[in-house]
């Protein structure tokens, strides 16, 4: 027998020899049925019969940036809390009739969203929405359990940030370069409002987000479009939107997220790392925008692989001046960031390695932008499309992030497009427009006062 | 009664999907060397697994089958790193290394119409690589600056202490990947020896990707330097002697303690065991609802994470749990766990949690034939411990059969309260608090890098 899959991913025109033609005429076309309720809930479903299992993933369009100053962290305790039980299941079950099954479930939660995930045999479907309809609607936030998972949220907050260096250097950045805004705030939290947050305080924040009109369900695997639009009608249907979720969302204004740093500003913070760790940022555009493309082909070429200008520069050189670096792009959805980093070795002077690396990024806007490296660019963003849809949560988590950031699912598209599309005159043009804007050297090392 | 009549279906449905999984694989032989394929259409991507019989074990001292894979892209009679890397960057093909005692894995992955030049270029990285001088200096460099800095990550400061004191006195003690020390040592010539000895090694490839992806054979035939083989001989390991100290490293600025408990277990601790012993880890810390999680996470609120494992190889296994606490609940943290611990192996085994455990571990197990290259990765693991492959699709019935008294039994064997090494990572004030449990011996984090 044949490992031949029922394909929900059909692809076809890879029979170029011709690289460059890959990315939009890979034809990725992927069988997504949409589900639209009249309480304003979006459900996606694909198909895919390979194995008696399915993934659902759950989107909430809540994140840090809803936060105000007091109830930091509410998104991320409120995550926590969603294990905790609802009104119809009871107390802490949901992980029980999850893993019991043979499932698996976690959450996350950004500045933008919070996403709740479950691998799940297929038999489970009706139970699993159910559940999610259920602490949707009902979440029960008894106070024992709240006042118990402060502590865990506290816990984790030390080992993500006050115990990892990378994580105290992620976080000062966040806060120096959006000094003001929402996405200066923690999104674990501060500590004196994860200490005083109150029970009433998340109740309140969990009426307001978690609707289904602020929501997007992804189902893929093993999952019939007609049983899925029945049972969501069913468990979802009945679940009241919320009335003041979509004014929170008109309130947050793009112009409140800007960065408002001016020059080149360097900072130095004291963290237990012997080695000094750093990033350079610079503010770029939000989620979509179209010269973020540009950034993330220049952010590869010379942050990404072996080949990286980057590493070639600083790391792989007789006497290495750092041990690693990297640069990404950071779309978020209300603003961006281009940002370089690494750990560098002892002894290396930081603010002549920032001039530094001003200076060699300058150099690179002429010499490592060209047709083959951008080529070298696209022929990655395939093979890793490829990676990244291989699981039914793969797919399900890349149909949910566009969902939710651009309203539309089939936004990939367009995507695939942008990047074909960009050229040797667009990335040399992101690259020294980059360099024009305000920028942060922020640095974290144990010699540092 | 419904329970009993559930997991019958489940499992009779289970079992025959995995029989026709392993059906789907075919075994081949090229010229001597043993061929694994799962032929797999989903994407036009190939990965290929060479499994290498020969670890770190044969190294002459830490560290050299480690950098003898890291540094295979360094450098050849004709071609710098930089255009090497910038080949397999180019074509956005991924190649790693994974580096055990007893064995290493060279995984190659590309779309697979690249397939002919990025495999020709593996063969001949393993036939010309030369190692240059230059190279290895700066990865020597490199690699001891980073491991300086290990003091910023005391999970894994905690891994790597654990495994040298919990392994102290057997061929594994000393870290796969090199020491402070060993990195000085490493030269052109030993690795150029070491990949030698490597190509004469017994291995298996492992391969999963569209048909196309066979024609690598004529490639590695003819154009790989594997022609003789030498196999691993097995290794006798005393019994763990009885463990009398927690092992206490003190590290700066440490808010928090990672704790580590566990043995090495000899090979004829787990003959015939590797079920029983992952239904146990799973009991005890796979997923939020296992015992640890709940203890000490959801009742207690003590930490963020909580997790059990067992790693059995061909000549020795290791079994243990890994937490964090904050240093005030660390003892407390260690004296619920020995309770824990006694509990079960005392036959305090709930019915109800002990169902839950089976439920999540045969639903679960068809999660493993999702990603071809994990289902790969199982085939090989089970190749290397020497197991019959129809233990794989028996796992469910196997799993089913167990019984609260087998849980008991295994436990009592596996996790002998004196028998377990406990190293703390945190504050040095903690000598105190964890003395009262055992004597603590204080060590040193420098002299475990």
């Amino acid at each position: 027998m044949k490992f031949w899959f029922m394909l929900f991913v059909i692809f076809s025109g890879c029979s170029s020899k011709d690289p460059a033609k890959n990315l939009s005429s890979s034809h990725l076309k992927l069988n997504v049925s949409e589900i639209k309720l009249d309480n304003g809930l979006t459900a996606l479903v694909v198909p895919n019969s390979k194995l008696p299992i399915f993934s659902i993933q759950i989107f909430y369009k809540v994140g840090g940036k809803n936060e105000v100053p007091g109830i930091t962290g509410a998104s991320h305790f409120l995550e926590h809390m969603m294990f905790k039980g609802a009104k119809k299941y009871g107390k802490n079950t949901i992980d029980f009739i999850i893993e019991g099954s043979g499932g698996s479930t976690n959450a996350y939660t950004t500045n933008d969203q919070t996403v709740y995930y479950e691998n799940l045999p297929t038999s489970e479907l009706e139970k699993i929405l159910d559940i999610e309809a259920d602490r949707m609607e009902n979440l029960l936030l008894d106070v024992d359990d709240f006042n118990k998972e402060r502590q865990v949220v506290l816990e984790e907050r030390k080992m993500r940030y006050e115990n990892s260096p990378r994580g105290q250097l992620y976080l000062e950045l966040m806060q120096s370069l959006y000094v003001g805004t929402p996405y200066g705030r923690s999104v674990i939290g501060d500590i004196p409002d994860l200490k005083s947050v109150s029970r009433e305080q998340i109740h309140q924040y969990f009426k307001k987000f978690y609707a289904p009109n602020n929501a997007v369900i992804i189902l893929a695997g093993d999952v019939s479009v007609g049983q899925a639009k029945k049972l969501i009608q069913e468990k979802f249907g009945k679940i009241p939107s919320s009335p003041s979720v979509e004014k929170a969302h008109q309130e947050l204004l793009d112009k409140d997220f800007e960065p408002k740093i001016k020059g080149h500003q360097f900072i130095s913070k004291k963290g237990e790392s012997p080695n000094p760790l750093f990033m350079l940022a610079f503010p770029t555009y939000k989620a979509g925008h179209i010269k973020g493309y540009a950034l993330d082909v220049l952010a590869t070429i010379i942050g990404s692989g072996k080949s990286g200008s980057l590493i070639n520069s600083y790391v792989l050189i007789d006497k290495p001046v750092a041990t690693s670096v990297y640069a990404a792009h950071q779309s978020l959805e209300k603003s961006g960031f281009f940002f370089i980093g690494g750990e560098l070795v002892k002894g290396v002077k930081l603010k002549e390695f920032d001039n530094d690396l001003l200076k060699k990024i300058s150099g690179y806007c002429d010499s490592e932008i060209t047709e083959r490296n951008i080529q070298k660019v696209k022929n990655n963003y395939l093979s890793g499309l490829y990676s990244g849809l291989d699981t039914n949560a793969g797919l399900a988590s890349f149909l949910g992030e566009r969902q939710l950031l651009f309203g539309d699912w089939k936004f990939y598209k367009e995507e695939l497009e942008l990047y074909e599309k960009v050229n040797v005159e667009d990335v040399k043009n992101v690259c020294r427009e980059v360099l024009s804007k305000p920028s942060l050297f922020i640095s974290v090392w144990n010699m540092h006062k | 009664m419904k329970i009993i009549f559930s997991l019958s279906i489940l499992l009779i449905s289970i079992q025959l999907r995995a029989n026709s999984f392993l059906d789907s694989v075919k075994r081949e032989n090229w010229n001597g060397m043993e061929v694994v394929w799962l032929e797999d259409n989903k994407f036009p991507t190939f990965t290929a697994m060479f499994y290498f019989e020969d670890g770190a074990i044969n190294d002459p001292f830490p560290g050299v089958m480690q950098a003898t894979l890291d540094q295979l892209t360094s450098g050849t009679q004709k071609e710098s790193q930089k255009e090497i890397a910038d080949f397999f960057d180019f074509y956005g093909a991924k190649i790693r290394s994974s580096v055990t005692h007893e064995y290493n894995v060279f995984t190659v992955g590309a779309l697979t119409k690249d397939l002919s030049p990025v495999m020709g270029k593996v063969c001949e990285l393993f036939k010309e690589a030369q190692y240059p001088d230059k190279e290895m200096k700066s990865y020597v460099s490199r690699s001891k600056s980073q491991l300086k800095n290990l003091v910023t990550s005391h999970a894994s400061l905690a891994d790597r202490v654990f495994r040298k004191v919990s392994l102290e006195n057997t061929p594994f003690e000393s870290p796969a990947e090199g020491n402070l020390k060993s990195f000085d040592k490493l030269t052109s010539t030993l690795l150029k020896e070491r990949l030698g000895q490597l190509n004469q090694s017994k291995k298996r490839l492992y391969i999963t990707g569209p048909s196309d992806a066979l024609k690598m054979k004529n490639i590695i035939l003819k154009q790989c330097p594997w022609i003789s083989e030498r196999g691993h001989s097995s290794l006798e390991i005393k019994k763990p002697s009885s463990q009398s100290a927690i092992y206490l490293v003190p590290v700066p600025g440490a808010n928090q303690a990672q704790i580590r408990i566990g043995r090495y277990m000899t090979k004829s601790e787990t003959k015939d065991k590797n079920d029983q012993l992952a239904f146990m880890s799973g009991y005890l810390g796979g997923g939020f609802t296992s015992k640890l999680v709940q203890e000490l996470r959801v009742k207690r609120g003590l930490t963020y994470s909580a997790g059990a494992y067992v790693s059995i190889q061909k000549d020795y296994g290791r079994t243990g749990l890994m937490t964090f606490s904050k240093n005030e609940t660390a003892a407390e943290v260690i004296s619920l766990i020995r309770d824990i611990f006694q509990d079960i192996a005392n036959g305090k085994i709930s019915e109800k949690e002990f169902k839950h455990q089976q439920g999540h571990q045969i639903g679960g197990f068809a999660f493993g034939f999702e990603e071809g290259q994990a289902f790969l990765t199982q085939l090989m693991v089970y190749d290397h411990q020497g197991r019959k492959l129809q233990e794989l699709v028996e796992f469910p019935k196997t799993i089913s059969q167990l019984t609260p008294q087998s849980l008991s039994q295994i436990s009592l064997e596996a996790l002998s309260w004196d028998k377990l090494t406990i190293v703390v990572v945190g504050d040095k004030s903690l000598e105190k608090s964890l003395s009262r449990i055992r004597p603590v011996r204080v060590l040193n984090f420098e002299d475990f890098l």
